[in-house]
């Protein structure tokens, strides 16, 4: 037994090397930094306790970004988690070769460059001469300023987060779905269950491992949100697609302000930390998956 | 298969960690004499110019053979520089010289990290400082010290669209010359869908994104500024810079004549789409429209109301402070030649920035350019009005909180008295 | 009557998949439709979807502004390279956290899952630092290492090794063949498809990314696609359009062609692991 112990940390030891090199020293760094006022007007780096954290919280617009990135992450999770497990029955089902092309379309926009993908999505919502607007125009919409409106830029940014995004859940989905027996669905047809009830009671409970993972995933990606915001809107208009992650980055390296910078990063983890502790804890026991 | 997929992804990793030693041994090699400079760039206006500075450096790198060689890193945009620079800077790895946004200067100089240039720039005498244009040269000097040499250098100026002017029965030749007939174009230029009512030609766009900039030509155009010369004084609530405000919330909010948001990016394809007939933009946009518009547009200077008014923008060229002396001597090498009559001019007709030197425009290779296109000479003739941009410490802080209140306003949320008192209080709190 | 209830179903869903994927791959078609249009002809009210006359001009261009096929091998070599080694660390962490009991295994587990949720960006300063200290930067493997461990991928194989029945591995002990001999002979065979997935997940985010290679790097002989393609995109003179589509073009075309031509073997090797699952 123990050497089987000894084993088990000589196994962890490559992972953790580059983990604690290239991730653990700079979050300590941030934690220990977060003490610390270290910015433009005070370029040696002094001790100042928690008042960075109370900067925070007292600044108005930190609450605007928290806002804004909970309105992006409860749009695009549900959105796209619901659109990627639709799409990934659908395309499970037994077809011919249309099923490829289905399945590159449907995944493609994962393998875009973001840089790329947020230019050519600026265009796209452009109110004038995008495509996104004329063929709504077709279907009655009227017309919307997206990125040139206040109100639509965030919905904007959330769109085209979807379209990007999905792609990767339905795969994951895609990988569970085939790893349902298939004789399961067999007996219970010889059962007479209907689509539904196969979905609701074979398809649903075999999927939950994959749901809690791309529920989990869901969750971090849609608070590291960032190049869209920094490509497309620049966190603009009067900062109303400003979200946590570009928000960091305007306190590291626009405003060199590495003490709040630090802090709102040491915030950030623990905020997502406790998020995710949260769905392990209500969910995650359910789905056999003791952390 | 699988093996196959093995042996190419064990082939792929062998040869890049070779590759890494061999620039290693590379670097190991080098002739002790020799001294490589780093240069960061970034590159405002598209793809090829980041071709040009490589050929003007390769010049400069033959004619100091075996003694300097500057390489020209191309380092993203403004942004991404601005974040490269910083974060060698910080990592005590500056480059040697680099080329970021105007208006860092205070904040670089805050963080101890830029070279006074003041004995080279004495050296030369006065022919050289006093040959950059004036505002060109405001952005450059701080507390009576040179830090920059004005290399990539704009202004804001005012497009229009020939085509649509005629369409609209108005004089294709007449742009606005003030802000009461910029009001009154506009209104006649915005063409609604009689039905929905939705709008399928603005009248005029002032870009977002940098909006603060445009916002600083206006103030300017009023007889006003917005901070003190020397950074430390904020003066955003003066009645000229509200009625300034109180202008563009009349022309994007009340009259509704331009979006009263847009991005940096996307007002360029606007104009060319035939989406707005006035377009506020930098001179930077020029050669983009004339490539990709197919109707005869004209540029001219942003209307005045007490005068003619602009902020000019850019970026300088700058040396590291904390390098040794031996580098910073081939830095400024470099750089004088970079800036010297010849190459200004002929960076200016490659890339469609203004000449920062007024010889320059005596050039033969200049004169044949603006010969054949006059409509590079309104930002340099712009520039007798024009002053430097405003600069402050934590001028990027200044930028979003300013930003802030002029989107705002715009979307009608706050009255431009309210907005500015509240960008006065807060950017004095910053920049003192 | 079945037969037309069935004929119902399908029309329905080939609807269904061929719509929403009509709405996902337009954008894709306008970067082949703009790649091959000339700059006049870009910014029209009315979408042009046919490029005519066609220009392929752009893709020539574009070859001329920056050395490509130098950032396609870069980009390769940087790509695997990672994904070589993730697939080691990964392994091998599932593998206990998965199988075995030991001090510390909740904490150690709970620094793995940190390490997904830490926004790159935090980490810029510190690891440049570091690698400057190892005199690594401008090179190819400053681009890799900070991702050689993911907490993502040790995760998700996790997720897959907890879901082979423990039986499998008393059975296997008994035969002889615990231990890396089991991990290797059946966890991962049975664990493939998630294998492949994250495979893919790598490659595509790691041949995307952008900031850090642009941050670490100087020379073109390092660098990676990605940072030719920021070369078309700019703030103050807007992109230029054309170029920077052709460029897009040809950055996505060999994931694309990948994934064209392996899409079926990946489904393939998922079909097969499912049935043994």
């Amino acid at each position: 037994m123990r050497t089987q112990r000894l084993t088990s940390y000589s196994y962890l030891l490559l992972g953790l090397f580059f983990m604690g090199v290239f991730t653990f020293i700079p979050v300590f760094l941030s934690a220990y930094l977060s003490l610390f006022r270290w910015n433009v007007s005070s370029p040696e780096p002094a001790f100042t306790w928690f008042s960075n954290y109370l900067e925070v919280f007292k600044a108005p617009l930190f609450w605007l970004v928290l806002r804004n990135n909970f309105i992006y992450a409860f749009t695009t999770i549900p959105v796209s988690m619901c659109l990627a497990l639709f799409l990934a029955i659908l395309v499970n089902q037994k077809m011919g070769t249309i099923k490829s092309f289905y399945r590159v379309s449907l995944f493609y926009p994962t393998m875009i460059p973001m840089v790329a993908a947020a230019m050519l999505w600026v265009w796209i919502f452009n109110p004038g001469l995008g495509i996104f607007n004329y063929y709504l125009g077709f279907l009655g919409v009227p017309r919307i300023e997206w990125l040139y409106d206040m109100r639509y830029a965030l919905i904007a940014i959330i769109i085209m987060s979807i379209w990007k995004n999905f792609g990767y859940y339905m795969l994951i989905f895609l990988a569970g779905l085939q790893s349902i027996p298939n004789h399961y669905y067999e007996a219970a047809a010889i059962e007479g269950a209907g689509g539904w009830k196969k979905f609701r009671y074979i398809t649903l409970p075999m999927l939950a491992p994959a749901t809690l993972f791309v529920f989990v995933v869901a969750i971090i990606s849609s608070f590291q949100v960032f190049d869209q915001v920094f490509i497309m809107t620049q966190g603009g208009p009067g900062d109303r697609t400003n979200v946590l992650v570009f928000y960091i980055y305007q306190h590291a390296f626009r405003f060199w302000d590495l003490g709040m910078g630090s802090t709102l990063t040491t915030l950030f983890i623990l905020g997502l930390l406790f998020a995710i502790w949260l769905v392990f804890r209500v969910i995650g026991r359910k789905v056999y998956y003791e952390v | 298969m699988r093996k196959i997929i093995f042996l190419v992804t064990v082939f792929f990793f062998i040869t890049g960690l070779l590759s890494t030693s061999e620039i290693w041994a590379q670097k190991e090699k080098g002739k002790p004499k020799l001294l490589r400079l780093t240069f960061y760039y970034p590159v405002g206006v598209a793809g090829p110019l980041a071709r040009v500075i490589g050929e003007m450096t390769d010049k400069f790198n033959k004619e100091h053979e075996g003694r300097i060689e500057v390489v020209p890193v191309y380092s993203g945009d403004y942004d991404p520089t601005m974040q490269k620079v910083q974060t060698a800077i910080m990592a005590g790895n500056p480059p040697d010289i680099f080329m970021v946004e105007i208006s860092e200067l205070p904040t670089l100089l805050a963080m101890d990290s830029v070279l006074s240039l003041d004995d080279y720039v004495k050296k030369l005498g006065k022919e050289y400082w006093d040959d950059f244009f004036p505002p060109f040269r405001e952005n450059a000097v701080i507390g009576g010290k040179v830090y920059g040499i004005p290399f990539q250098r704009s202004t804001p100026v005012l497009y229009w669209n020939k085509e649509v002017f005629k369409a609209a029965g108005l004089d294709p030749e007449k742009p606005p010359k003030t802000w009461n007939e910029l009001k009154d174009y506009a209104t006649k230029l915005t063409v609604r869908d009689a039905k929905s009512g939705d709008v399928k030609q603005w009248g005029v766009t002032i870009s977002g994104g940098w909006n603060d900039w445009l916002f600083e030509a206006f103030v300017r155009q009023n007889g006003s500024f917005l901070i003190s010369a020397d950074g430390l004084t904020a003066n955003f609530d003066s009645k000229e810079s509200i009625e300034a405000l109180d202008f563009w919330v009349e022309l994007k909010h009340r009259l509704k004549v331009g979006p009263p948001h847009s991005t940096w990016g996307s007002t360029p394809p606007d104009f060319v789409g035939g989406r707005t007939a006035l377009l506020y933009h930098s001179t930077g946009i020029l050669t983009f429209l004339k490539r990709s518009a197919k109707f005869d547009f004209g540029v001219t200077f942003m209307p005045q109301k007490k005068t003619f008014g602009a902020a000019v923008g850019g970026a300088n060229l700058m040396i590291a402070k904390k390098i040794p002396k031996e580098r910073q001597e081939a830095a400024w090498k470099y750089i004088e030649w970079m800036s010297n009559v010849k190459n200004t001019a002929e960076w200016s007709a490659a890339s469609g920035y203004v000449a920062v030197r007024q010889s320059a425009y005596d050039d033969p290779v200049m004169k044949e350019h603006v010969s054949k296109n006059p409509e590079y000479l309104v930002a340099r003739d712009q520039l007798k009005f024009a002053h430097g941009k405003m600069m402050a410490k934590n001028f990027q802080k200044v930028r979003e909180i300013l930003k802030r209140q002029l989107d705002d306003s715009a979307a009608g949320k706050i009255v431009p008295a309210e907005a500015l008192k509240i960008a006065q209080k807060e950017i004095q709190a910053v920049i003192k | 009557m079945k037969f037309n209830r069935n004929f119902r179903h399908r029309t329905g869903l080939h609807l269904a998949l061929m719509l929403v994927s009509l709405i996902t791959v337009a954008p894709y078609l306008w970067i082949l439709s703009t790649s091959l249009k000339f700059r006049t002809e870009v910014f029209t009210p009315t979408p042009k979807w046919i490029p005519w006359p066609i220009n392929i001009q752009n893709y020539l261009e574009m070859f001329e502004m920056a050395p490509f096929h130098l950032y396609l091998i870069n980009t390769i070599i940087v790509v695997t390279g990672i994904l070589a080694v993730q697939l080691v660390t990964i392994t091998l962490a599932a593998y206990v956290f998965a199988r075995r009991n030991f001090w510390g295994k909740e904490f150690f587990f709970f620094l793995f899952l940190i390490q997904m949720m830490i926004p790159i960006h935090a980490t810029f300063l510190p690891n440049f630092l570091t690698l400057k200290n190892f005199n690594l930067l401008n090179t190819r493997i400053a681009m890799m290492l900070p991702f050689f461990a993911s907490g993502y991928g040790t995760f998700l194989l996790r997720q897959a090794f907890r879901q082979i029945p423990r039986s499998l591995e008393d059975a296997a002990v008994i035969d002889g063949c615990g231990g890396l001999r089991f991990l290797w002979h059946v966890l991962i065979p049975l664990a493939k498809p998630t294998l492949i997935a994250f495979s893919i997940i790598s490659i595509v985010s790691h041949w995307n990314d952008y900031l850090w290679p642009l941050i670490v790097t100087d020379t073109p002989e390092v660098r990676t696609l990605t940072i030719g393609l920021g070369m078309f995109v700019q703030q103050e003179s807007g992109a230029d359009w054309t170029l920077l589509m052709a460029a897009t073009a040809f950055v996505t075309a060999p994931m694309m062609i990948f994934f064209l031509v392996f899409q079926k073997k990946f489904v393939e090797s998922f079909m097969l692991s499912g049935m043994k699952g």
